[in-house]
């Protein structure tokens, strides 16, 4: 079997002054044990400027590439363009529907990523119907989806090794029980399960539901890892995604 | 308080840019209101009952807040994640 890519993530770190010299001392060296890190958005708490800039000092640490995508938090103080350049200019790939590639010793991984947004599930999710507002709402759900599809299959043409999709919004209802299910609708979107289950994904890695559970699986059954610190409990993760090519 | 007025506490919390916590329940149990979820520090748990109490609910205030476990030194759990078996 082939060495895997090992891929560090956490989500839901909701960075303010007050949680500085939480994380620093975690990430330093985390190169012995992941190839990168990966962050499945709400950076910050209200999604402001000095928040940013908390989260880019405490992930500095990291000496690994460091890939995330924003959450609704990192939206709330209508700064979120703001906060992508001031990540990219602290050397952090922020992806919004894009994806990028990172060349280990193990070989190549690729992650594509989004914030995704609502929608809900099959059988309990918002329709494209009736008032424009409903429909706004749907449709940008619905929007996030293509985009997330759009960068997988754009991903595919440079051959990664491990393909990884990385959103905020859950892409399954599986992680997201021990979360009263009237929010699930709020919680995730299974147009973006459904982008993942078509598309070659190896891991499929979120956010957003602090009360939900860590594993879960597509209807394929593309592993699915929620990765809200309150779920995992720690700094982050690591999972070594084996590559598919064989040994 | 009724039923009606605890969904709105819950929203003020939510919305309030001192807070912002969209995870925080509150229920009425007799004379008291059970303020209840999870924050990531002490600071944050302060300003959320301060919240409550500025909206004056008339019962006591029970905080059932619990903090986010902080992430602590040591080695990280690794997961294996292997490729699926398709013939």
């Amino acid at each position: 079997m082939p060495d895997p890519i090992r891929v560090a993530a956490v989500g839901d770190v909701h960075l303010a002054d007050d949680l500085r010299g939480r994380y620093a001392p975690l990430l330093t060296d985390i190169s012995e044990e992941a190839d990168a890190l990966l962050v499945a958005g709400d950076l910050t708490q209200h999604g402001t400027l000095e928040e940013a800039e908390a989260f880019a000092d405490e992930f500095d640490a990291a000496d690994v590439p460091v890939l995330v995508v924003l959450g609704n938090h990192d939206y709330h103080s209508g700064a979120e363009r703001d906060i992508v350049h001031l990540l990219e200019d602290r050397g952090v790939t922020v992806l919004e529907g894009t994806s990028t590639t990172i060349d280990t010793d193990a070989g190549r991984l690729g992650v594509a990523g989004i914030k995704g947004f609502c929608l809900g599930f099959v059988g309990r999710c918002a329709a494209d119907f009736g008032e424009p507002e409903m429909k706004a709402f749907t449709g940008h759900g619905i929007e996030t989806a293509a985009l997330l599809r759009e960068a997988l299959d754009g991903l595919a043409a440079e051959k990664p090794d491990v393909t990884v999709a990385l959103s905020h919004f859950a892409p399954v209802d599986d992680t997201l029980i021990g979360e009263p299910k009237e929010i699930w609708p709020f919680l995730g979107n299974y147009r973006l399960g459904e982008a993942i289950d078509e598309t070659g994904v190896d891991l499929a890695i979120h956010g957003h539901a602090h009360a939900g559970r860590e594993k879960g699986l597509t209807p394929v059954g593309v592993p699915v890892r929620n990765v809200a610190q309150p779920v995992i409990q720690a700094a982050f993760r690591v999972y070594d995604v084996v590559p598919r090519r064989s040994a | 308080m009724n039923e009606q007025q605890a969904r709105d506490l819950e929203r003020a919390i939510a919305t309030d840019p001192r807070t912002n916590e969209l995870g925080i329940r509150i229920q009425v149990r007799g004379d008291h209101l059970v303020v209840s979820g999870e924050v990531a520090s002490q600071e944050r748990r302060a300003t959320v009952i301060e919240v409550v109490r500025e909206h004056e609910p008339g019962l006591d205030i029970v905080d059932h807040i619990m903090l986010s476990a902080e992430p602590g030194p040591g080695g990280p759990d690794h997961e294996q994640i292997e490729p699926p078996r398709r013939s």
